[in-house]
């Protein structure tokens, strides 16, 4: 088989085809389908993307959109045994307009998804993914749009090989949040119009900003009052005007020069405090 | 002119300063307000005392007011309400030149043709009236009650997207905290996050 495949490049360029996707024109954005690997090794866990180029000035969201907006979907069609996991949301922008602040990506941005994938799994045919993808993009205007997207892969029992992008799946990685180092320690006073966010990282903390997970906790649009301590930062947030009851954990990003940690403070109130 | 531009805008900027300052809260009284509604008339919050009055933040051009409308599922929550005795306004604060800003016209030819039914339409280019409450997207509810307390402030319904298919599926929060009020119970979901496109200010 090899053989033939050396001897006819023909064949050669069509599996190459095969082995790609179709990058989709929707409104003000280029929506592609993509993988870190280029063929799939049964058993071995691969990286799914959905890759998403915009015009300038359009954005998409983040899980917590902010003060307005949707984030994209996806919803995967795939062969059994394979399982696709939750999507790896990547550091956001502050996107502020009069007042309101959205979190969201502008130019570019690579949704990734793992996808299990079963053991027993034939190699003779190529594995069809198929991802309908559900997304709002705003500049002013909001557009509500949905495209299917489709990849096929081949299957072989060699080690997978990097696709062509791999180094697109290498920089986006970069742009995922870390677990905090274990040595943290995060706490959240609650108080009565704010939260204030201790970080202890064992050292000053300088240029930091949280991004909330969960909506409807921080007005989003509020200034961030940080203040870098000897041992980390305090960061005081504005309680949401929507949020009603008590909140147990303060979860989200933390943004340290550009570098995204994930956190996960208790909240305790004043007067437990006390 | 670019003196009296400048004037202006400052004096925007303090009204928004005070309004940061003085956050709306359930339970709370209501920041009052007059505002010039679609027909011309001037409308009081005041006016409306011993009413529950319900406000709706619009922008027709929005994906997620088009679901509302174009369902016709906000015609008939204002058509139900203010048959129950409900006072409804509808307010735009898209800015003008900004999208979602319509002329007091397009919008009666808009509410015309959509079969809308709101008390009046209150027309906020200014956007004082979404700072004074902190509207955030379109749509976005408040409820205030006839002693003039805000008994809700959110989403119009608990599914945050622009599908149509979506509505029959969901809670609307503004018809089960009028219910309860109605009824003389607390409303018990009396505040969650709003969903829809920004407001346009």
């Amino acid at each position: 088989m090899k053989a033939f495949l050396q001897i006819c490049p023909a064949l050669l360029f069509v599996l190459g085809i095969l082995a790609q996707a179709d990058s989709v024109s929707t409104q003000h954005a280029k929506v592609e389908l993509t993988s870190d690997v280029a063929n799939i090794k049964p058993g071995q866990d691969l990286r799914l993307g959905v890759h998403y180029v915009l015009e300038p000035g359009w954005h998409v969201y983040w899980i917590n959109p902010g003060d307005s907006g949707q984030p994209p979907s996806f919803k995967w069609q795939l062969p059994t045994g394979f399982r696709a996991g939750e999507i790896q949301w990547p550091l956001p922008e502050r996107l502020s307009s009069s007042q309101l602040v959205d979190y969201g990506y502008k130019d570019e941005v690579l949704f990734i998804v793992p996808v299990h994938t079963p053991a027993n799994l034939n190699n003779d045919s190529p594995v069809a993914i198929i991802a309908d993808a559900k997304w709002l993009i705003c500049r002013e205007v909001c557009i509500p749009d949905r495209t299917q997207l489709r990849l096929s892969l081949p299957v072989s029992s060699s080690a997978p090989k990097s696709s062509a992008d791999a180094p697109l799946f290498n920089r986006a990685k970069e742009q995922l949040p870390k677990s905090a180092p274990k040595q943290w320690k995060t706490s959240v006073q609650s108080q009565k119009d704010d939260f204030v966010l201790n970080v202890n990282a064992g050292r000053s903390l300088r240029g930091v900003m949280f991004f909330p997970l969960d909506p409807g906790q921080i007005e989003n649009a509020a200034p961030q009052k940080a203040v870098s301590t000897p041992n980390g930062v305090r960061i005081t947030l504005k309680k949401s005007e929507v949020l009603s009851k008590p909140i147990t954990t303060l979860r989200g990003i933390l943004e340290i020069a550009g570098v995204a940690y994930e956190i996960e403070a208790p909240v305790s109130s004043e007067n437990a405090q006390k | 002119m670019k003196q009296l531009h400048r004037h202006v805008l400052s004096a925007g900027i303090s009204l928004l300063l005070v309004v940061s300052a003085s956050a709306v809260r359930i339970g709370e009284p209501a920041p009052t307000f007059t505002a010039t509604d679609s027909s011309g008339n001037t409308q009081r919050l005041s006016d409306y005392k011993g009413k529950f009055v319900v406000l709706e933040w619009h922008n027709q051009g929005c994906p997620y007011t088009k679901k509302h409308y174009e369902s016709g599922n906000m015609q008939r929550l204002q058509k139900e309400w203010t048959g129950k005795g409900v006072v409804w306004f509808t307010v735009i604060s898209s800015a003008p030149g900004k999208q979602g800003y319509v002329t007091a016209a397009q919008e009666n030819e808009y509410a015309k043709r959509m079969n809308a039914s709101p008390t009046a339409v209150l027309m906020d280019q200014q956007g004082a009236l979404g700072h004074l409450y902190g509207a955030k997207t379109t749509p976005h509810m408040y409820i205030i009650d006839p002693s003039g307390s805000l008994i809700y402030n959110g989403a119009i319904d608990d599914h945050p997207t622009a599908d149509q298919s979506d509505i029959s599926g969901s809670k609307n929060y503004v018809s089960a905290a009028l219910e309860q009020a109605f009824s003389g119970k607390p409303v018990t979901t009396a505040s969650t996050t709003p969903y829809g496109c920004s407001v346009k200010y």
